[in-house]
């Protein structure tokens, strides 16, 4: 019997802005049904990596295949079974939010009592009933968690987060880790970046750690943390993420005596 | 007051400028812009102070004829400043400045210190020191007391613009603002015409009144500099109190009405409407389409530059026919119909359709994360303006139909519909064109500016004067050819226009896909 497809397979992926690399050779494969962390410090290539694999970016080299099907910028079948919350949100600041998220809805073919169903049960579970404001008067929590509602609207089968929780409050962050949780138990997969490495500990169960410019150091899987166990790795045994991340990313910042 | 602060504020304005330069059409910009500069103070020294000064001295009218020519210098800043947009464009919001360690007072100079040292005002400073010298020069008036009216001058005329910009700032901001502002542009436009007939009576009320409205001059800015830069006794002074006392009241007003913070608007829409109009019109196009262009409409509905300047198109059009038909004598409201069509065909949304993307900031991002081609949101914008433009035609035709001068000719209507299709497609096929090529980032916010790239202002600004002036130049070439009887010649030219368009959206969707990412750098302000 074939196993199933993977969720994201990235091969030889290479990202250059001119002279500039952002993206190196990176290569990995994310099963269906996990939640996959992909860490590196700032300016590593994360948001690249996520422009690529998901139709913002043109890759320099490298091929792309989500859902077991090559993907590119053009490919609309696939982004349809996708969902991404980019880094910047991607709103429009004059709409209101159920405006927003009826127009990604409708661009995603739902129908229209499926759209204002959706849209309606969204702005109730996050608590966005303001009707009153439009997204440019929300607070930075709160246009995340538009650009989260429009992320899953479409019930996607992969969704790519970038710093989902960063500006959320823990109420928020709690209901969203509920729902993903509840999300990739349905054999779906969330591909998430995070600096939050005590959330990505407990919420993921394989992660992927790069280093500037955007090469791929340690993949594997960090279920073993939740249960008291350890990651080797280098000769050495990490008994949390964080201490590995930054054994393998050699992030130090030095001491400011005037400070 | 911390003047070094200050200095290392006005010093990063201008390393912000520079940057812009290091892209290579900020490269192109900065070379034609710094060779117009230099064509224009050369020929705004001369022209302006030189001719005036001779004119001055030979008829023996020193003070008047300054007087008319600043009259002029300042009403141009104030059209190019409050109308066009340029040289006002905020470049350190106020909140911005808060986070460096400096006062209110000093952040308010820095701001409008920043403003006045906008390279574009240095062509009105050119053409009134030019006046001042050649004035000096012609023995009508002194060296000193000229340099000293001209920079009390620059500076209130500065301080007018601004505060006319905010006052205007502050109405579109309000509910009905742009309704207000539109009927005072339309009182204005349509006012020197209308009076002309009284005015020509010469009744003793009207004498009255154009007295008292020379009185006044006399205590006007450009009056006050006219009279300091033409004497030299205590007169002279008399013309910078003037102008003292000018700078005094209007820097007064402009703080009271900055100190005073703008109302936010209340909320438009409380209860959530899933069938607003925008999505019936949408729904007019192709099912891939309909979302983008309702899309579209709400985002543009809902700018206040846009509310402001599309329900412009069709009363501007109907004054330049008004005023350039009576204007060119009896035989050219023909000429002038063909160019306010012409012009109708695209005003509306000339401004938009050159910079497509660029008042979507991070929103751009979506449309290319959507489940369609990527290009699809690019066309939609076009379907959009298109469509908004051409409701504008059948409108003025059935008001040409209504109100036009002598028997009714349908040779003339359908010429004139032709040009205003001729327009609007050619227009906005050079928008698809300019909106990928030259996009530049924009305020959504501000109601005016000129925010378009060099490249968007040349086909907008040039455009508009083609479309203004050729059919009066080719009436006065050939007569015949701007009249109804070669009607058949301008539908052709629209099919044409129409073709030009179609192929220009087929070959800007390719485009589009290779310059996407270049557009999202330069819409979300990374480029």
């Amino acid at each position: 019997m074939d196993s199933p497809a993977d969720a994201i397979r990235i091969s030889g992926l290479v990202k250059r802005y001119g002279t500039v690399t952002a993206v190196e050779n990176l290569s990995l494969t994310v099963r269906p049904g996990t939640m996959f962390g992909f860490l590196g410090p700032n300016g590593s290539g994360k948001s690249t990596t996520i422009g690529c694999i998901t139709g913002l970016l043109d890759p320099t080299a490298g091929q792309v295949e989500l859902l077991g099907q090559p993907f590119d910028s053009e490919n609309a079948a696939i982004k349809r079974r996708i969902g991404v919350m980019p880094e910047t949100l991607g709103l429009f600041d004059p709409l209101y939010a159920h405006e927003f998220l009826a127009f990604v809805a409708r661009m995603f073919g739902l129908d229209e009592a499926t759209t204002r169903s959706r849209v309606t049960e969204l702005l109730d579970a996050l608590e966005l009933t303001d009707t009153s404001k439009t997204l440019a008067d929300y607070s930075t929590g709160m246009r995340k968690r538009v650009a989260f509602a429009a992320a899953v609207i479409h019930t996607p089968e992969v969704l790519f987060l970038d710093e989902p929780f960063e500006s959320i409050d823990p109420a928020g962050v709690s209901l969203m880790k509920q729902w993903l949780r509840r999300f990739t138990e349905q054999g779906r997969t969330v591909f998430m970046t995070s600096h939050v490495l005590e959330t990505v500990e407990r919420l993921c169960e394989e992660v992927a750690i790069i280093t500037r410019p955007g090469k791929l150091v340690w993949q594997g899987d960090v279920t073993v943390l939740a249960n008291d166990g350890a990651i080797a790795c280098g000769g050495r045994e990490f008994r949390a993420l964080e201490p590995l991340f930054l054994h393998l990313t050699g992030e130090r910042y030095k001491d400011l005596a005037w400070l | 007051m911390n003047l070094e602060l200050i200095g290392q504020l006005v010093r990063l304005r201008y390393k912000l400028l520079w940057a812009k330069t290091r892209t290579r059409n900020g490269k192109i910009a900065l070379f034609f812009s710094g060779y117009i500069l230099l064509v224009m103070i050369i020929a705004l020294l001369s022209a302006g102070g030189f001719g005036a000064g001779l004119t001055a001295v030979r008829s023996g009218k020193g003070t008047l004829v300054a007087a008319a020519v600043l009259t002029g210098v300042g009403l141009q800043a104030l059209i190019s400043t409050v109308v066009l947009g340029f040289g006002v464009g905020t470049i350190f919001a106020e909140t911005e400045l808060r986070r460096y360690p400096i006062k209110a007072r000093e952040r308010r100079v820095v701001r409008h210190v920043i403003g006045i040292l906008d390279p574009f005002w240095f062509l009105f400073l050119a053409l009134d020191l030019g006046l001042a010298f050649g004035l000096y020069l012609f023995g009508a008036g002194s060296f000193w007391l000229g340099l000293a009216a001209v920079v009390l001058f620059f500076i209130a005329n500065y301080l007018a613009a601004r505060l006319l910009t905010l006052v205007v700032d502050r109405l579109m901001a309000k509910k009905g603002g742009p309704i207000v502002l539109l009927a005072s542009l339309m009182c204005l436009g349509f006012l020197p015409s209308l009076l002309q007939p009284v005015f020509q009576k010469k009744s003793p009320i009207v004498v009255a009144l154009g007295r008292t409205v020379i009185r006044f001059f006399h205590y006007t800015p450009p009056y006050g500099a006219a009279v300091a830069m033409t004497h030299f006794d205590l007169a002279a002074l008399s013309g910078i109190g003037v102008l003292l006392a000018w700078l005094l009241a209007l820097t007064a007003v402009l703080v009271v009405i900055e100190r005073r913070p703008p109302k936010i608007r209340s909320a438009q829409t409380t209860a959530i409407t899933w069938n607003s109009p925008f999505e019936r019109l949408g729904a007019l196009f192709p099912e891939r389409y309909a979302p983008l262009v309702s899309h579209w409409l709400r985002f543009y509905f809902r700018n206040n530059r846009f509310r402001t300047i599309y329900p412009l198109a069709l009363p501007l059009a109907a004054f330049l026919l008004f005023f350039f038909g009576k204007q060119a004598g009896p035989h050219s409201t023909f000429p002038a119909a063909l160019s306010a069509f012409a012009i109708l065909g695209c005003i509306g949304t000339a401004q938009f359709a050159v910079n497509q993307f660029g008042y979507v900031s991070g929103g751009f991002r979506r449309f290319l994360l959507l489940p369609t081609d990527p290009a699809a949101a690019f066309r939609a914008g076009s379907f959009t303006f298109l469509m908004l433009s051409s409701a504008l035609i059948p409108v003025a035709a059935v008001l040409w139909c209504l109100f036009v001068p002598g028997p009714f000719d349908a040779r003339a209507l359908a010429m004139l519909v032709s040009a205003s299709v001729f327009s609007l497609f050619l227009f906005h096929a050079l928008g698809l064109w300019v909106s990928l090529l030259a996009p530049r980032r924009g305020s959504y916010t501000t109601s005016f500016g000129n925010d378009l790239s060099f490249a968007a202002n040349v086909v907008v600004i040039a455009g508009m004067m083609i479309m203004l002036f050729a059919p009066r130049l080719l009436a006065k070439a050939f007569p015949a050819a701007v009249s109804p009887v070669y009607w058949w010649t301008v539908p052709p030219a629209s099919v044409l226009a129409a073709a030009f368009y179609f192929a220009s959206l087929r070959y800007t969707t390719t485009l589009f896909r290779v310059r996407r990412e270049q557009l999202l750098a330069i819409v979300e302000g990374k480029s």
